[in-house]
């Protein structure tokens, strides 16, 4: 795994192993110390795509299956439909889908214009783009996170914090969506396990408790919060034992009907 | 007379469009040297080898003897490298893995002055900290990044 030949030519020195010993475990009020900081802690779908693609072989194409955006004027719901075109984003690199990754890219332009943070990406978008054009699928990767970080702090500048939250809410909904669709008609134990991420389903509920009341009372943003509860009650389970298959398919279901309710709206 | 004229004037052509460029040619100046800059720097060595950088960074205040953690949620059969890096009067950073009982995790490690970096791959999908300690040096900005593949 180490890139040895590039950090010896650099004439720095790796140290393996590290002497875990001199290494003391966390007490308690370090753990208690932990700060979590949502562009590190929270990983993109990116990665947990990288982690399938070692253990499957996901048909990509097959998977990528892009929600259409329903005309709406509800923000919350446009912020969490900004999050799940941001996952398509990645389905479409996984696929190496280059007309697939400009037509998102548009998608989440115009969306981003509605939100009023279009000024802020339409480089970006220029530059997803390119990169489809030429098939550079790596960089893709990086300018898909990069839009997703610099719409998040559009929000944050124009006093748009609590749409925040909903982006990377919309954005790991999705990831569960297509990743547990996978899982669930290919299941092996391995795989299973990677949707075990109880964290990140904590933090994203502790973020929502946070939001205005307003906000929060959404009938869209509550339907969200109940289905994240159901989705931890399933994840949260012995870390030494993979979700059973029948775990998993409750998974894919819940998070399917999410995905399917961001992208029309909640039920009235 | 006219003819002359023109030849003159082609002749100079280029030295007068010299002359009108040199005052809007812009200056390069250099980036300024930030804690992430330099993290980013550590981390482009193992984006050689395949890694991809993370856009998000976690930046802050270093100070001796007061490690700081930050969580990270990583999925099983992944690997990664965290790397961070701080500025002066930080001279020697270290960077650690924890699993998500606190126990330190067995990975690789590389250590140069104020720059430090730790890798594993992670063997269970789930949450892990990871802490940056401040060995040799005073208060200084420090940033952290991380890379996977």
């Amino acid at each position: 795994m180490i890139p040895r030949c590039a950090i010896l030519a650099a004439g720095l020195a790796l140290v393996a192993g590290h002497g875990l010993a001199a290494v003391e475990p966390m007490n308690k009020a370090q753990i208690k110390s932990v700060v979590r900081v949502e562009s590190l802690t929270i990983p993109t779908p990116g990665e947990f795509f990288a982690a399938i693609d070692k253990q499957g072989q996901p048909n990509w194409t097959q998977l990528f299956q892009p929600k259409s955006v329903t005309l709406t004027s509800n923000r919350a719901q446009m912020a969490l439909m900004l999050g799940v075109l941001v996952a398509d984003g990645y389905i479409a690199v996984e696929a190496q889908d280059g007309q697939g990754v400009k037509n998102t890219g548009k998608e989440i332009i115009n969306l981003g214009t509605k939100l009023n943070v279009s000024k802020t990406i339409l480089g970006r978008g220029n530059s997803i783009n390119d990169f489809a054009e030429n098939n550079d699928w790596s960089a893709l990767r990086e300018e898909l996170e990069a839009t997703q970080n610099e719409v998040k702090l559009a929000m944050a500048e124009q006093k748009d914090q609590n749409l925040v939250i909903l982006v990377t809410v919309g954005a790991w909904t999705r990831g569960i969506d297509v990743a547990a669709r996978f899982i669930d008609k290919n299941y092996t134990p391995g795989l299973a396990a990677l949707l075990r991420q109880p964290a990140i389903i904590d933090y994203l509920l502790s973020q929502l408790s946070l939001l205005p009341t307003g906000l929060r009372n959404d009938p869209l943003v509550l339907h969200l919060q109940q289905g994240l509860e159901s989705s931890l009650k399933l994840v949260d389970a012995d870390p030494a034992k993979p979700l059973d298959p029948e775990t998993v398919k409750s998974l894919a279901k819940t998070a399917a009907e999410l995905v399917t309710s961001i992208a029309e709206g909640a039920k009235k | 007379m006219k003819p002359l004229l023109f030849v003159a004037l082609i002749a100079l052509a280029p030295a007068l469009l010299a002359e009108q460029k040199q005052p809007t040619a812009p200056t390069p100046t250099p980036l300024p040297v930030t804690s992430r800059s330099r993290a980013l720097e550590l981390a482009g060595a193992f984006a050689n080898d395949g890694y991809k950088i993370r856009d998000g960074f976690w930046a802050g205040s270093l100070e001796l003897g007061k490690p700081l953690f930050v969580e990270v949620n990583l999925f099983s059969g992944n690997e990664y490298w965290f790397s961070s890096a701080a500025l002066p009067p930080a001279h020697k950073i270290a960077v650690d893995v924890f699993d998500q009982k606190g126990r330190p995790v067995q990975g690789e490690r590389f250590q140069d002055g104020a720059t430090a970096a730790a890798g594993l791959i992670a063997q269970t999908s789930g949450h892990y900290f990871v802490r940056v300690t401040m060995t040799e040096g005073e208060k200084a900005d420090f940033c952290l990044v991380y890379s996977y593949k």
